[in-house]
């Protein structure tokens, strides 16, 4: 079995199932614990359950005013690193067909060479994050192994992947199997890290939106 | 009762007689007790961003990244994951999230009660939308069975559980009353057997700002309405809303309710209070299975009421003036424009601070900061803050509608010798009514 | 049969020009990427190579390998090249059958031990003492061996000799292995395709032939004169791909257009091979331009690589069933760990009611 094998066969399956397997764990296990929100009677015309949950999510899209002088840098550099891995994971087309392949849903991608650009950028974007964090004293201090290994395991599948699409580095075939295996163990640390604040952030977002919301208060 | 230092230098207050693992394991259950879904949702969610430091007037004023509001969580944090989280099981069998230590706890305790007012401006900063003010509220409860909180606030516990209020016993409440009533000519209704409206009080305005309980009853008297004070539910501010004291914030909060109902009465009126608010108006409702049997406002939302409906009417102020919204009124409480509306009948012209309504600077002194003197150097220094702000409006008054942000800021401006005045809005319209 | 004249002296006794020798020599350097200074080195060897003794052993092969290097497009001249290998045994060739052609194979060993070239097309079965594939009741891996011993060096040809090909595909019944899993004490040269390009067997051969040494190769041991590109990176349709114009299926607008076929299952990103620039058929064509996409087939274990008409990137079969598995299993886990805790704030909750209001 050769790596590139072995990372598309067994590694990626098992890796599918680890994040799978931890992702419900770790999200049953939050929300299947009481739930205390506490159920005073509504301010009169306040927003309902259902649209208090949405704004709050909604709300959070961009910092307020006041919040957004020093925190423009990290939003928009955010902004620039999700929507850039979010353009290269789900519109390139090879990775459009692994998910095909997964689930049947597929749609159109980009060409390659405008994918090529946004990776770069993501990279770049995600270098500048790590900057940020290393010198920031608030950052360092609050900061965390997880902050960094996140980082990282996020950082190579972007790095790898330009690489096997620019036939740099290794051989084609092992630059291409460390990309999977890279995704394969970015996969396995997901649920166990920060990188699930991907799902649980609408229910950080939603919960807020619902308290705050039925007080009349703004979000 | 004695200020200590942990073996790190750190100060803090320790009270009762507990042994240290006996204070590890009592604030260890204080915690486990709060995390339900919607806490570890938010415990969950941290991706360390740090935008939360920059909306916190404490981080603001002094440059201390100690007082990253998400950083004064990190033992509760703790505490969830090795305990309540769903991999809390393998943490604990593998040793990968180790126990709370006590010295921890020590550490966290001015980080808890002095570097945080509870204002909640944080929570609006942070993008993964966690109620970190929400959370601290959560983890004083476990610091409190613990016996690690500031020894001020424990004092005004004892008192406050001694007396029913931590200014003054209850017995003497209706004689205090009645001669703020007969000092300043004004009729006062208490301890009435049956009333529409049960007016309560905050613990300065029992001390201090008495002049404050006349102001309620003359607006009271001049709207017309059934209203009566009672010594069996006056004390509405609620420290146990703020200490950590769960079982006291649930009597203080039974009284004022059981009372109304007692006398019949559909309105209990708040005073001029932020926390009385966040306490009787959001978080009664634990208690009466969310059908809290009485419709309870604040003394701002009154004052709105009986100015739009026209019950009182005011003479014009025609001043400039700015406002600095209370943050358990405004930003958790929800009553934005009540207060401005009454100010727009007072013909006060109002010039808005630059962070202004939900995204006010807090005054600094909220969540028993104010109470806590080891905290003064800090709160000074938030207290510039608004300083600069109010300076920059240029206004001739300066209102506010919570009688301890109005203690925290004359202290401030005492401090900074800085001639502004900072008044009550519901003595600008008691001074102020039209017969 | 060996004759001891030097090739060059043959083919100028056939009438074969020194001019035309020449040209011939640098048209076959020119296909190995050689540079144009080795012609004439490769003429002169190639002149005074002597008739090269080869045996070509036929194992589990399907004959396509022969099939391809007799249709080696090129001129007269190449034909008389192989004449000038003695090629002394051969199942589809040979004149010679049955225990007549074993013989002249022997022999052929022991008159040019240390100097003869073996061949090979078609896998070695090793399941049961190899018994799944015997010639004259020799089982192919006692042939291999006993002939490899005294061979100069050994050349598998096709993807089964190099790879195990289609009869190790899986479940693989017979144990099928490629050669150089056998033979380790040989150089071996793989020359793999499914059959492979007809110039890159003689060419290889050539190589050896006129410089008596093994020809640049890859990790593979495939010469990379000829599998030194992938198909995807000679592929003339590779502009369409990094457009993102691809055909959807074999008769639609973009298969009428002559798009990529990545999405119809082309391995051309991770096959090497010199189909996408010799072609076939003299350079005639090859898959990818008559519309099918490539079939791997010169890297091992293609056949099991999740299918021809399956895109490159998409997972192995099988990931469904075994995902809802651990879907299952994650939320048993999550109601479990939920439960766990709720237990413990139960537990926590009820010691502080039955010690009272402690403080």
């Amino acid at each position: 079995m050769t790596l590139l094998d072995f990372a598309r066969g067994p590694a990626l399956q098992a890796a599918l199932v680890i994040f799978i397997i931890g992702a419900l764990w770790r999200f049953i296990g939050a929300l299947l614990l009481p739930w205390r929100l506490v159920p005073a009677q509504p301010r009169e015309g306040s927003p309902g359950t259902v649209s208090a949950w949405l704004k709050g999510m909604a709300v959070k899209m961009w910092p307020h005013e006041p919040f957004a002088k020093h925190g423009a840098f990290q939003f928009i550099n955010g902004y620039i690193f999700h929507v850039g891995l979010a353009i290269v994971v789900f519109l390139f087309v090879p990775h459009i067909l692994f998910i095909q392949g997964l689930t049947g849903l597929s749609w159109p991608g980009l060409p390659n060479s405008f994918v090529t650009v946004i990776g770069v950028v993501t990279a770049a974007s995600l270098v500048a994050a790590l900057l940020h964090r290393l010198r920031s004293p608030v950052l360092q201090l609050i900061s965390r192994v997880d902050d960094y290994i996140s980082w990282l395991l996020t950082f190579l599948p972007v790095l790898t992947g330009l690489l096997a699409t620019a036939h740099l580095g290794a051989r084609y075939e092992t630059m291409l199997a460390l990309h999977i295996l890279s995704i394969c163990v970015f996969l396995i640390w997901f649920p166990f890290g920060k990188l699930m604040h991907a799902f649980l952030f609408a229910f950080s977002r939603g919960m807020t939106g619902v308290r705050l919301g039925q007080r009349g208060a703004e979000l | 009762m004695t200020a200590k230092t942990t073996a790190s230098g750190v100060p803090y207050d320790a009270q009762g007689e507990m042994t240290d693992q006996a204070r590890r394991d009592a604030a260890m259950k204080g915690f486990v007790k709060e995390f339900g879904a919607v806490a570890a949702s938010h415990l969950e969610s941290c991706v360390r961003c740090g935008m939360c430091s920059e909306a916190c007037h404490f981080y603001v004023a002094t440059g201390n990244p100690a007082y990253t509001p998400i950083h004064k969580l990190q033992p509760f944090e703790q505490a969830y994951k090795r305990h309540a989280g769903p991999f809390s099981p393998v943490y604990r069998l593998f040793g990968l999230v180790p126990s709370v230590t006590v010295e921890k706890l020590q550490e966290w305790e001015r980080l808890i009660f002095d570097a945080c007012t509870m204002c909640g401006r944080c929570t609006l900063a942070c993008p993964m939308g966690i109620d970190i003010a929400e959370l601290i509220k959560k983890a004083r409860h476990g610091m409190f069975k613990a016996g690690l909180i500031p020894d001020r606030l424990q004092l005004m516990d004892r008192t406050a559980r001694a007396w029913g209020s931590p200014a003054t016993p209850a017995e003497d409440f209706a004689d205090i009353i009645r001669d703020t009533g007969e000092e300043l000519g004004v009729p006062m209704n208490v301890d009435r057997d049956k009333a529409e409206y049960l007016v309560t009080v905050a613990p300065a305005e029992l001390t201090e700002h008495t002049k404050a309980l006349a102001d309620a009853a003359k607006v009271f008297n001049a709207a017309g309405l059934d209203w009566t004070y009672h010594t069996e539910g006056f004390e509405a501010s609620n420290i146990g809303y703020l200490n950590g004291d769960l079982e006291l914030q649930e009597k203080m909060t039974r009284k004022l309710i059981d009372c109304a109902v007692k006398i019949g009465a559909k309105t209990l009126v708040l005073p001029e209070c932020g926390h009385a608010y966040g306490a009787a108006r959001w978080e009664a409702a634990r208690w009466y299975g969310g059908e809290v049997p009485v419709r309870v406002i604040h003394m701002t939302e009154l004052l709105a009421e009986v100015v739009n409906s026209g019950k009182i009417r005011l003479k014009p102020i025609a001043q400039s003036a700015t406002f600095h919204d209370p943050c358990q009124l405004v930003r958790r409480g929800g009553v934005n424009e009540a207060p401005r509306d009454v100010m727009k009948a007072l013909d006060l012209k109002l010039t808005e601070l630059e962070n202004t309504k939900a995204l006010t600077w807090c005054c600094g002194g909220g969540g028993g900061v104010v109470s806590n003197t080891r905290a003064d150097p800090i709160r000074y220094k938030a207290f510039e803050l608004k300083k600069r702000e109010v300076d920059a409006t240029g206004t001739q008054r300066f209102v506010t509608a919570c009688g301890q942000c109005r203690i925290t800021l004359n202290l401030g401006a005492k401090h900074f010798k800085w001639d502004k005045k900072v008044e009550s809005l519901l003595e600008l319209v008691a001074d102020n009514l039209a017969d | 049969m060996v004759t001891p004249q030097t090739l060059g002296e043959i083919l100028e006794g056939r009438g074969v020009s020194r001019r035309a020798f020449l040209k011939y020599s640098s048209y076959l350097s020119a296909l190995m990427a050689l540079p144009p200074s080795m012609a004439p080195a490769m003429a002169q060897g190639l002149a005074a190579a002597r008739r090269q003794s080869v045996i070509w052993l036929s194992f589990q092969e399907c004959t396509g390998c022969t099939e391809s290097i007799t249709r080696s497009m090129s001129p007269t001249l190449e034909s008389l090249i192989f004449d000038t290998i003695s090629l002394d045994y051969h199942h589809t060739l040979q004149a010679a059958s049955g225990e007549a052609a074993e013989h002249a194979r022997e022999k052929a060993m022991a008159d040019n031990k240390g100097k003869y070239v073996v061949v090979v097309d078609g896998s070695v079965p090793l399941k049961d003492g190899g018994l799944y594939s015997t010639i004259a009741g020799v089982s192919n891996l006692k042939m291999l061996q006993d002939t490899c011993k005294d061979a100069l060096a050994v050349i598998s040809v096709g993807t089964c000799a190099a790879f195990g090909g289609i009869p190790k595909a899986n479940p693989n019944p017979t144990g099928a292995v490629g050669i150089d899993e056998i033979i380790k004490d040989k150089p071996v040269i793989n020359i793999p395709g499914c059959p492979p390009i007809p110039e890159a067997m003689t060419g290889s051969v050539a190589y050896l032939v006129a410089f008596g040494k093994i020809p640049e190769l890859d990790h593979l041991k495939r010469p990379k004169a000829f599998f030194g590109d992938s198909i995807h990176d000679r592929c003339y349709r590779r502009p369409y791909y990094e457009r993102g114009e691809f055909a959807e299926g074999f008769d639609d607008d973009g298969a009428r257009k002559g798009y990529c076929l990545y999405k119809v299952g082309c391995k051309g990103p991770v096959t090497y091979n010199a189909c996408a620039t010799l072609k076939w058929n003299g350079g005639v064509s090859f898959p990818i331009q008559s519309g099918h996409g490539c079939l791997g087939c010169s890297e091992p274990d293609f056949w099991d690589q999740g299918g021809f008409y399956r895109p490159l990137s998409t997972s192995m079969p099988g990931m469904g069933m075994a995902l809802a598995g651990a879907a299952a299993v994650g939320a048993a886990l999550g109601v479990g760990a939920a439960l766990t805790a709720r237990k413990h704030q139960q537990a926590y909750i009820r010691e502080q009611a039955a010690k009272g209001d402690e403080k």
